[in-house]
C-alpha cells in the first residue's frame, strides 16, 4: 500500500498547486464555496447529480483506458469506441421495433459489439501494417466522429428539431432515473463494471497475465503466454467497456445521440488523465475520474457565481494532463514494442 | 606466468619518444555493484595502431565509451594531446580529434554518401544553405588523398557493406579525426573485404592518423597492430608488442591464468533428451544467422555453448524455446517441437533461464510471488477455474523463497529493487521447481555477485544430476568449463567443434571461437 501511495503522491502534489493556482485567481472564500457548490451543492443537490453523471461517464471511459494501459497496449481510441458505442445505441434505440426491454438489452450489447470491433481494428492495423496501436487508435477517432456527425446531421438527423441530433429513443427503452433526481441508473451499470474489472485484474488469471504483459512483453512470451490472444481480447474488453459508456450516455442523460455530446466535454482524454493520475492503478481510477468530474462542475459553478471563467479549470486540467504525460513517457520507455 | 614480464615493465620497455594524442590515466567506473573498470591507464600514440583485446565484458567499449565522452568516469582523467579533456559528448570528442567506426553503422540510409560524410559539419552558407560545392571538393579531395573509390552521389542504401563502413571512415577523416577508433569492423565483413579494409588503415596510419582497433579477432591483430592492448574484468591485464607475442598467449592472457575446474560428478546418462538437427535460423537479409546445427544431449548432461557474441547463440537459444522459428528439427519428449509454442514446449517440460532479466526473464515492476509462478499460473496448483488461488501462491512462494535463499523483505516486493543476484535466484527458483527435463540457460551469472554465482552453478549441476538435460549458453569460458559435460563452439552461425570435457582447452576453444578449427570437429 505504501508503494501505491509513494505511485500517486506526486501527482496528488500537482493537484494540490493547481488547487492554489485556481483559487489563487479569487483568493477568497466565495470561490472555494461556489467551488464546493458547483461540484456538490445547488437545489436539490442537483450539481451533485450532475457531477456524478459526468463521473459516470468518465469512469466508464477510465476503466476502457484502463484495461489497455494495463496490459502495456496505448490504445488511446477510447473517443472513437464511445462515439461508435453511443451512436449505434442510438440507432436501434430509435429503428429497432421491439418491445423496450429487448431494445436496451439490444443497444447496449450492440454498442459494445462495434465498439469492441472498432478497438480490435487498431490492433489489426498495428499487426498487419506496423502502425504503432498508438497512432492507430488515435486515427481511427476521426472517421468515427465524423461518420457520427454525418448520420444524425443527414440522414438519420431529427427533422423536427433545429439541433444536429437523431431522433429520441424508444421512450420507455431509456434507463431509469433515481427517484426525484436527473441521474440514471447507467451509474450503477458502469460502477459494476468497475468494479468487476478491478476485482479480475487482482484475482483472475487472464488479469495475472494482461498485468505480467503491462510490465514486460518479453516476459509474457519467455513465459509461454499466449500473447497474441491476450492482445486481442483486452484490446475488446477496452473497447466493449468504452461501447457500454456510449449507451449510458445516449439511453440515460439524453435519450438520444446529439452531435458532439461526447466530445465535446472530452470525455475520452479526460479518462486517460483520469488512469495516468492513478498510475493505472485500478482501484484509484475511480478516485481520480471523480476528482476530475468534481473539477469540470465545480469550475461550472465558480464561474456561475463569483465570475471566474470555466476555462481556468479546464488550464489546470491541461497541466495535470502534461505533468501525467512524464508518467505515459515512463510508461513507454522499457518497452521494446515487439512481438505483441 | 614466471619468466613473463610484468605489465609495469613493459610499459617502461615500450616508452618512445612518439608522442599521445591521447591518454588515459586511473579510469575507473562502476554500474551499480558492478565494478566494469578499474584503474585503466593507457595511451595512444601518433600514427600508431592500436589493439585493444578481451573478452565480453572485459571493459572494452566501456573504455571507448569513456574515451569518447559517452560515459562519464568515477575517477581518473582523460587527456588529449597532453590536455585534461573534459568529455561532456561525442561532439567534444569530435572536436578533440576522435573519431569512432561503430559496430552498427550510424548512417542516414536515404541520404547519399556526401550528404552522410558532412553530416554535423554542414555549415550554413547564406540563406541557410549549404555549400555543397565546397563540400564536395573537400571530400573528393580526401578520397584522391587515402585513395577510396566511393560515388559520393549514391544513396547509402545501395552501397554494400564494406563501402558504407568506409563512408563512416572518411566520414570521421571529414571531422579531421587524428584518432580512428573501430569497434570490431570486420564483424561484417568477408575476409576478403577484411583484408582491403587493413590495407586502408594501414594507408592511413601512414598518414599519421592513430587507429584503435577493437576486436575479439586475434589472427587481425597479430597482423596488423603495432600495439596489443588486453582487458580482463575491467582491468588492464597486458600490454604487448605484436612482435614479441603470439596468439596463444594472447588467447591466454584473454580467459584468464589457468581455468579452475570447480568440482562436478558427471550425472551424463545414455539416453539422448534433447536432438537438433539441421537446424537453420535464417535472417531477413544476409546470410543465416544459425546455419546447419546438429548436436544431441543426454539426460544429466550439461552441454555448453561456447562462442564470440552475435554468433547464432541468441537465434540457437530462441529456436530451441520457441520464441523464434526455425529450420530444421528439435526433437524433445519423443516428438519435434519446432512446430510447437513456449507454452506446449514448456508444458513438455523445457525450463529457459533468460539472460535478458530486465526485459524476459523477470517482470521487473511484478512482485516476487509474481514472478515465482510465471507460466504455471493456469495450473491447478496455483489457480481454480480461471481465479488465482492466493494462499497456494504465497505458500508456494514462500518456500522458494526459503530454498532458494532469495534475499527479500516478503514475497509482495517489487522484484526491481532485489540486487541481481537476488533477482537472478528468482529466475532459477522458479525454471528449476517446475523440475524440467530440459533446461536453456543463458549467462546466468550476469551481474550476479559472486557468492550468487556459486549457488547457482550448484543449482544447475543439482538439476542435471536429477537427470535434466541442460543447455548452457555462457561467454564466460571459465563458467561453461566448470559446468559442461560437453562444449561446442559456435562460429559464424555453425557449430564449429564440439569438445569433450576432458578435451576442454582455453586456447583451442577460443581458436574455436574465432574461426579456427582446432578442436574436434563437430
Amino acid at each position: 500500500m505504501t508503494r501505491t501511495l509513494r505511485k500517486v503522491a506526486l501527482p496528488i502534489g500537482v493537484v494540490a498547486l493547481g488547487l492554489v493556482l485556481l483559487l489563487a485567481f479569487a483568493p477568497t472564500r466565495e470561490a472555494v464555496l461556489a467551488f464546493l457548490n458547483g461540484a456538490f451543492g445547488g437545489r436539490n443537490n442537483f450539481n451533485l447529480y450532475s457531477t456524478l453523471s459526468r463521473f459516470a461517464i468518465l469512469l466508464g471511459v477510465a476503466m476502457s483506458v484502463l484495461v489497455s494501459f494495463r496490459a502495456g497496449l496505448l490504445n488511446i481510441g477510447a473517443e472513437g469506441q464511445l462515439v461508435l458505442g453511443g451512436l449505434t445505441a442510438a440507432m436501434i434505440g430509435v429503428y429497432l421495433p421491439a418491445p423496450p426491454l429487448v431494445v436496451t438489452v439490444s443497444a447496449l450489447l450492440g454498442a459494445m459489439v462495434v465498439a469492441a470491433l472498432w478497438a480490435m481494428l487498431a490492433g489489426l492495423i498495428e499487426r498487419a501494417t506496423n502502425v504503432p496501436l498508438l497512432i492507430g487508435s488515435l486515427l481511427l477517432n476521426y472517421p468515427a466522429v465524423y461518420l457520427a456527425s454525418y448520420f444524425v446531421s443527414h440522414p438519420f438527423r431529427d427533422v423536427n428539431s433545429g439541433a444536429t441530433q437523431s431522433f429520441r429513443i424508444l421512450r420507455e427503452a431509456g434507463l431509469p432515473r433515481f427517484t426525484g433526481t436527473i441521474l440514471d441508473y447507467g451509474i450503477v451499470l458502469i460502477g459494476i463494471t468497475a468494479l468487476v474489472v478491478i476485482v479480475l485484474e487482482r484475482t483472475s488469471v487472464f488479469g495475472y497475465r494482461v498485468r505480467m504483459q503491462g510490465y514486460s512483453v518479453g516476459f509474457a512470451r519467455a513465459s509461454g503466454f499466449p500473447t497474441r490472444r491476450l492482445y486481442y481480447r483486452t484490446l475488446m474488453i477496452s473497447g466493449a467497456i468504452a461501447g457500454m459508456t456510449g449507451f449510458v450516455a445516449v439511453f440515460g442523460m439524453n435519450q438520444r445521440f446529439i452531435d458532439g455530446m461526447l466530445t465535446a466535454p472530452l470525455y475520452a482524454w479526460t479518462g486517460i488523465a483520469a488512469v495516468l493520475m492513478a498510475a493505472i492503478i485500478p482501484w484509484v481510477t475511480p478516485i481520480t475520474a471523480f476528482f476530475f468530474a468534481a473539477l469540470a462542475t465545480g469550475a461550472i459553478g465558480m464561474e456561475r457565481s463569483v465570475g471566474i471563467p470555466r476555462e481556468v479549470g479546464q488550464i489546470i486540467q491541461a497541466i495535470i494532463v502534461l505533468y501525467l504525460s512524464g508518467v505515459a513517457g515512463k510508461m513507454l520507455s522499457g518497452r521494446d514494442g515487439k512481438g505483441r | 606466468m614466471e619468466g613473463r614480464p610484468t605489465v609495469g615493465a613493459r610499459v617502461k620497455q615500450n616508452e618512445t619518444s612518439t608522442p599521445a594524442v591521447c591518454r588515459l590515466s586511473g579510469i575507473s567506473k562502476a554500474f551499480g555493484a558492478t565494478q566494469a573498470l578499474q584503474d585503466v591507464s593507457f595511451e595512444v600514440r601518433k600514427g600508431e595502431f592500436l589493439a585493444l583485446i578481451g573478452e565480453n565484458g572485459a571493459g572494452k567499449s566501456t573504455t571507448m565509451g569513456i574515451l569518447f565522452g559517452l560515459l562519464d568516469p568515477d575517477a581518473g582523467t582523460v587527456e588529449i594531446a597532453g590536455r585534461p579533456q573534459a568529455m561532456r559528448s561525442a561532439r567534444d570528442a569530435i572536436a578533440a580529434g576522435l573519431g569512432m567506426v561503430h559496430q552498427h553503422f550510424m548512417l542516414y540510409p536515404d541520404l547519399t554518401v556526401l550528404e552522410n560524410i558532412i553530416v554535423g559539419q554542414e555549415d550554413t552558407g547564406r540563406g541557410g544553405r549549404i555549400p555543397l560545392a565546397t563540400h564536395r571538393a573537400r571530400a573528393t579531395e580526401i578520397l584522391r588523398d587515402f585513395d577510396f573509390a566511393l560515388d559520393l552521389d549514391r544513396k547509402v542504401a545501395d552501397l554494400p557493406v564494406d563501402a558504407r563502413q568506409q563512408v563512416e571512415i572518411v566520414k570521421l577523416l571529414y571531422r579531421g579525426a587524428s584518432v580512428v577508433i573501430l569497434d570490431e569492423p570486420t564483424a561484417v565483413l568477408t575476409p576478403q573485404e577484411s583484408i582491403a579494409l587493413y590495407r586502408m588503415l594501414a594507408r592511413l596510419q601512414a598518414q599519421g592518423t592513430s587507429i584503435v582497433l577493437i576486436t575479439h579477432k586475434l589472427d587481425e591483430v597479430m597482423d596488423n597492430a603495432d600495439r596489443i592492448l588486453v582487458m580482463r574484468r575491467g582491468k588492464l591485464v597486458a600490454e604487448r608488442a605484436t612482435a614479441e607475442t603470439n596468439t596463444a598467449e594472447l588467447a591466454e592472457l584473454m580467459v584468464g591464468d589457468r581455468i579452475e575446474v570447480v568440482e562436478k560428478h558427471s550425472a551424463a546418462g545414455a539416453d539422448v533428451v534433447l536432438s537438433v538437427a539441421n537446424l537453420t535460423v535464417q535472417r531477413q537479409q544476409g546470410k543465416p544467422a544459425l546455419r546447419d546445427v546438429n548436436f544431441e544431449v543426454h539426460a544429466g548432461e550439461v552441454f555448453g555453448i561456447a562462442g564470440v557474441s552475435g554468433n547464432g547463440q541468441k537465434e540457437l537459444v530462441n529456436a530451441l524455446v520457441g520464441l523464434e522459428g526455425a529450420q530444421g528439427a528439435v526433437r524433445f519428449a519423443g516428438r519435434d517441437i519446432l512446430p510447437l509454442d513456449v507454452a506446449a514446449r514448456r508444458a513438455l517440460g523445457l525450463g529457459y533461464m533468460a539472460e535478458d532479466r530486465m526485459a524476459m526473464g523477470l517482470a521487473q515492476a511484478g512482485s516476487v510471488a509474481e514472478n515465482l509462478i510465471a507460466g504455471r499460473e493456469g495450473k491447478s496448483a496455483f489457480s481454480t477455474r480461471g481465479f488465482l488461488t492466493k494462499s497456494r501462491i504465497r505458500k508456494f512462494s514462500r518456500d522458494l523463497i526459503d530454498r532458494f535463499d532469495i534475499r527479500t523483505p516478503s514475497d509482495r516486493q517489487t522484484v526491481a529493487k532485489l540486487s541481481g543476484g537476488n533477482q537472478q535466484k528468482i529466475v532459477v527458483a522458479r525454471e528449476l521447481s517446475a523440475r524440467p527435463q530440459l533446461l536453456v540457460v543463458e549467462n546466468p551469472c550476469w551481474g550476479v555477485d559472486v557468492g550468487a554465482i556459486t549457488f547457482i552453478h550448484k543449482q544447475i549441476l543439482e538439476l542435471a544430476a536429477t537427470g535434466c538435460a541442460v543447455v548452457l549458453v555462457s561467454s564466460d569460458l571459465e563458467e561453461l568449463f566448470a559446468l559442461s559435460d560437453r562444449v561446442g563452439v559456435l562460429c559464424d552461425g555453425a557449430l564449429n567443434a564440439i569438445f569433450p570435457r576432458d578435451g576442454l582447452d582455453a586456447i583451442a576453444v577460443g581458436a574455436a571461437m574465432t574461426g579456427g578449427r582446432e578442436g574436434v570437429p563437430a
